[in-house]
């Protein structure tokens, strides 16, 4: 197995991590947006659509390991990335100045992506690990965007990972080698888009539960 | 001392493979045991150290570049020749062999002419098998365009970069050796002398350019790869470091400078535009395959071209030459561009200047057609001058380019020192007095590939030698001279720097011994360098120390040997009484301004032997014999 | 038209790769617009020079824009402003009188300092050397039309093969990362016939090189393909990228 480790330690194999780890999560927004979006429906359909989704049990809990060991994947291969890179360049420029290859995802990733991470974990402290025993899941969302702070808290965070998936979602097919001059307009706008419908998607959902619950 | 160019018998065409079978060989298992040193990466040196490696020789390779990468043979645009004939159009061996001889205005060895020519195919067959992108047709196959001084094609190319695409060939495969430890790369180092030990090239003294210090190499056969002198003009297309220097330190040791008169000025430079100027930039010789070379017709015309009517701009070649056209040899079409402006007729700002236009092959092909053949030289034009091509015709004139002349070797490149052989443009012996279109990358690739690893072993295995490491005394004493050198160099502290008594030596090179050449004007340059050499030992100034990165001393010693060289070839000039291709003597000329050869008195090599400083060389003549093609005077018409 | 300008020149001084650097100012005057950008820096060092100063160390050669040699970082971009363009090839009427021009080297844990704006690439040879060529003897190779190459193939190779090696992507990739580099090589040998035989082993070869060498990790930034001279695209990395791949995966190659 010794060239699984070396495969995967290389600069590539920790692109392929990175880009099937973030397509990995990007696939799970997708399903959390769609669950989401019952909030719209009222009260009754969300916690419905929770109560059908902790009826899945083991698949649940699955989904869950899964996800926790993707984001350890990520999150330390990421910092592993960005220590190297930081390395890399042991005296830095004197002027800095874009080419125009860098857009503001690409360029903040390493901090979007620690900021998203210190969200996820407030976001699981809230919502994830707390006793539901005597309460529903709208109760507890409800409750907490009555504070104006959580509302701001969640808008900036959505806009960040916004940001994040701006660059990650292109530019996972980029490292998986998904470059075809036929497709990557296409795959840069679909990058757009999700991104896009992710920030407004996710984000104005706070928005909407404080104005209307 | 008589010349032996050990010319094989038989007939040309057997001539090679009868040397072949003839000469001795180094069995497999003993080649290891010699060690071989090749100074340059060319396409010549770069070929030469992998396909030595490959035999089994162990090889030290010297360039000064920061990477065998890099060595000029990177610039050249145009293409490569070989007698494929795959476009049908009537090539030949023989054509190849013929053009060669006749292009090169019957100066060269037939012998040497027929092997490139014999080996031209397998060049093609080998960078193809290392994945050198050559164009292709829509089929597949290769795709092969014209070049001047043939009527048929055969030049292969990669875009406009096919030098770059052959030497990244070369060094890929000297990359595999090294990676297989057969090869010692020596970069960022300079050849400073040749060791001799016994009568025959056992070493060399480099400088480390990074530390400064000097080491010594010592080995079984010396192999020179440095290129062409085109520098001694200070502005040439030759890169910035391109140098006499090694092949200078041979001549001094006692290896022959054959021709050195002969130098090509290429006709499709972009022309100069001021005093500052480091270097000149080359147009691919291909733009003539589809531009047409005018002037105006009347003398200080200033208008605009595109405000000049048809019926009052000469397409002179066109006119002159109306079989080969635009696509006449290289010396013609620039005697007959300088002609034009020393008439009043040249364009641009400095009247130093001809029309190159593509008017009509982009009316003809379209903009896309010639975007594809040209758009990068295009751009390289657009970039350095500001003019967009598509639009307005380029303006071209010529420049020093390469230089025909070099070592002079027999016909297995050996120097008439035993046991240094010389490659490529550092030697002598493939393309007489002018040099055609697409041959310098067939013949630096041959003497590589297909050449020198056969020839070497013939040495080797027939030449008794003695063990010799660097602890000999010669190493000592070489090494004692560059030292002295070096520090006279930096000692002289005076007022002028090294670039400005190189930018008047050029000066002095181009105005007297340039496309044109007068007894006269040769003698009056003499005199000119003598005196420049002078000053320069008295008054040039080259800061730092020597043990540290110090270009300044670097370009010192280049200039230095350039300024004893450049009066050798005022002297070969002088001596060699005709014209021939790139030696255009204003004396000898027909009556329609051609070179008028004197194949009674000069159908010969001129080797020149190094006597001791401000001592006249001694002269020595290797006959030229052409059993095979007749003298004729040379008609593009 | 000429015309002349001047500018402040703030250039990176550093006598070698162990001591510290800064940057000087020096007053470049009456520079031509039709200069290049080295032939700038060649007045300026000729005056230096005649004033008893150290010229500036740069490394130069073809002044075509082929070599690879020159490179330095212009105002924070790798050989200057214009796009597809090398140091060399950049023309003074590119810059306006009263210009303060910042001029450093190229910057990588990878590419010691020798002298001022002078490097050591040497590491982009030894990626060659761990694979980047075809192992063909001279002597051996079958006709040369043997194998016919589509245009399209032999022109996608060609794109990738106009690398110059001049590090250029490394100096502008916020990671220091080389991999338009590595990709270039592969790339065009994956492209060909020619090169099928060996691609797995190159693949893997060529990276691991350059991961030994220092350099950083690509990050999809595109910095590289937008300040490469030779415009060579990042569809060469995806190449790489799937060749690793196949050559991981589903080769036997360790």
């Amino acid at each position: 197995m010794n060239w699984l480790i070396n495969t995967l330690g290389s600069s590539i194999g920790k692109k392929l991590l990175m880009a099937l780890t973030g397509l990995g999560f990007i696939s799970f927004l997708v399903g959390h947006l769609a669950g989401n979006l019952t909030i719209y429906g009222g009260k009754d359909a969300f916690n419905s659509y929770a109560a059908h989704l902790h009826a899945l049990g083991p698949f649940v809990t699955a989904a869950e390991l899964g996800l926790l060991l993707f984001a350890v994947i990520h999150v330390a291969t990421g910092a592993i990335l960005f220590y190297q890179n930081l390395q890399a360049r042991p005296e830095r420029y004197k002027v800095n100045k874009s080419g125009g290859g860098r857009t503001i995802g690409s360029a903040t990733m390493p901090y979007t992506g620690f900021v998203v991470l210190a969200f996820v974990i407030f976001h699981l402290l809230n919502f994830h690990f707390v006793d539901k025993t005597h309460t529903t899941i709208f109760q507890i969302v409800s409750e907490a965007f009555a504070s104006p702070v959580y509302v701001l808290i969640y808008i900036v965070a959505m806009v960040i990972v916004a940001l994040h998936v701006s660059h990650g979602f292109w530019s996972a097919f980029q490292s998986l080698g998904a470059n075809h001059p036929k497709y990557m307009p296409f795959i840069m706008g679909v990058s757009v888009a999700v991104s896009v419908i992710f920030g407004i998607g996710f984000g104005f959902l706070p928005v909407y539960i404080s104005l209307f619950s | 001392m008589q010349l032996d160019a050990k010319i094989p018998d038989g007939p040309l065409a057997e001539k090679w493979d009868r040397h072949r079978f003839e000469m001795k060989l180094v069995n497999p298992a003993n080649k290891r045991k010699f060690d071989i040193i090749v100074v340059g990466t060319g396409l010549a040196g770069g070929s030469a150290s992998a396909t030595l490696a490959e035999l089994g020789y162990n090889v030290k390779t010297f360039c000064f570049q920061d990477s065998p990468r890099r060595a000029h043979s990177i610039a050249a645009q145009g293409g490569i020749n070989a007698a494929k004939n795959y476009p049908n159009d009537g090539d030949s061996i023989w054509r190849l062999f013929y053009d060669t001889v006749k292009g090169g205005d019957f100066r060269a060895r037939e012998a040497n002419v027929h092997r490139l020519a014999q080996v031209s195919n397998n060049i093609i067959d080998h960078c193809v098998a290392q994945g050198i992108p050559f164009a292709r047709e829509y089929g597949g196959l290769l795709a092969n365009r014209s070049f001047g001084g043939a009527q048929v094609s055969r030049t292969f190319y990669a875009r406009g970069q096919t030098g770059q695409q052959l030497l990244l060939g070369a060094y890929s495969s000297l990359a595999r050796q090294i990676a297989a430890g057969k090869v010692t790369m020596f970069p960022r180092r300079e050849m400073l002398d040749v060791v001799i030990v016994d009568g025959q090239a056992r070493g060399i003294v480099v400088r480390n350019l990074i530390s400064g210090e000097l080491e010594t190499h010592a080995a079984h056969a010396v192999v020179l790869a440095t290129g062409g002198y085109g520098n001694v003009f200070f502005l040439s297309t030759n890169a910035m470091g391109c140098n006499v220097t090694a092949a200078y330190r041979a001549y001094k040791k006692g290896a022959f400078f054959a021709n050195p008169c002969f130098t090509q000025i290429h006709p499709t430079c972009i022309p100069v535009h001021g005093t500052y100027q480091s270097k000149l930039t080359l147009m691919s010789e291909s733009l003539r395959n589809d531009g047409r070379v005018w002037v105006p017709k009347k003398a200080g015309d200033t208008r605009r071209p595109a405000d000049i009517p048809e019926d009052e701009r000469d397409y002179f070649l066109e006119r002159k030459y109306p079989s080969f056209g635009n696509l006449v040899p290289r010396d013609v079409a620039s005697r007959n561009a300088k002609e034009q402006c020393d008439m009043g007729k040249g364009v641009g700002e400095t009247r130093l200047a001809v029309y190159l236009d593509f008017a009509d092959a982009i009316r003809r092909d379209g903009r896309a057609v010639i975007e594809k053949k040209y758009g990068n030289l295009f751009q390289m034009y657009a970039k350095i001058t500001a003019d967009n091509p598509y639009e307005t015709p380029m303006m071209i004139y010529p420049a020093v380019h390469y230089t025909m002349g070099g070592l002079w070797v027999d016909y297995n490149l050996m120097s008439t020192v035993p046991g240094l052989f010389v490659l490529g443009e550092a030697n002598f012996s493939d393309h007489g007095a002018n040099r055609l279109g697409a041959s310098a990358l067939m013949q630096g690739l041959a003497d590589g590939y297909f050449v020198i690893p056969y020839t070497i072993g013939g040495y080797l295995a027939g030449t008794p030698q003695r063990a010799v490491t660097t602890a000999d005394p010669a190493f000592k004493a070489a090494t004692q001279a560059v030292n002295g050198r070096i520090s006279k160099l930096l000692s002289i502290n005076g007022h002028r720097t090294v670039d400005d008594f190189h930018r008047e030596l050029g000066g002095i090179m181009w105005d007297y011994c340039g496309m044109a050449r007068t007894n006269a004007g040769l003698e009056v340059a003499r005199g000119l360098i003598q005196n420049l050499r002078a000053e320069f030992w008295e008054n040039v100034k080259v800061p730092g120390d020597p043990g540290e990165f110090n270009q300044s001393l670097e370009r010192a010693g280049r200039v230095a040997d350039f300024l004893e060289f450049g009066e050798l070839m005022l002297i070969d000039a002088r001596a060699r009484q005709e014209s021939c291709g790139g030696h255009f003597n204003e004396a000898f000329q027909t009556q329609e301004n051609e070179a008028l050869r004197d194949d009674e008195n000069f159908c010969h090599v001129a080797a020149w032997e190094f006597t001791g400083e401000d001592k006249e060389p001694a002269f020595h003549k290797e006959p030229l014999v052409f059993e095979n093609v007749h003298l004729t005077q040379r008609s593009y018409k | 038209m000429t015309k002349t300008i001047n500018l402040t020149l703030k250039v990176w001084r550093q006598k070698g790769p162990h001591v510290k650097g800064k940057l000087e100012t020096y007053h470049a005057n009456n520079i031509s617009t039709d200069m290049s950008f080295l032939e700038m820096i060649d007045v300026v060092n000729e005056q230096l020079t005649l004033d008893g100063k150290d010229p500036i160390a740069f490394d130069h050669d073809c002044r075509e824009g082929i070599c690879g040699s020159c490179g330095a970082v212009v105002n924070g971009r790798p050989h200057g402003p214009e796009k597809g363009t090398t140091l060399c090839q950049l023309h003074m009427r590119h810059f306006s009188d009263g210009d303060t021009v910042v001029v450093e080297p190229w910057r990588s844990r990878a590419f010691p300092i020798i002298r001022d704006l002078a490097v050591d690439r040497g590491v982009l040879d030894k990626i060659i050397q761990a694979g980047g060529y075809i192992s063909v003897n001279a002597g051996g190779a079958q006709d040369a039309n043997a194998i016919p190459i589509p245009q399209e193939v032999a022109d996608k190779a060609m794109d990738a093969a106009a690398c110059i090696g001049c590090g250029a992507c490394v100096a502008a990739c916020p990671n220091a990362s080389a991999m338009l580099f590595v990709s270039a090589k592969v790339s065009q040998l994956a492209l060909l016939p020619q090169g099928k035989p060996e691609a797995a082993r190159r693949a893997i070869a060529m990276l691991c090189s350059a991961d030994k060498a220092g350099f950083g990790n690509c990050s999809n930034e595109r910095e590289c393909e937008a300040e490469c001279p030779k415009e060579i695209s990042i569809t060469h990395i995806a190449r790489l990228n799937r060749e690793f791949f196949k050559a991981s995966f589903g080769s036997s190659v360790q």
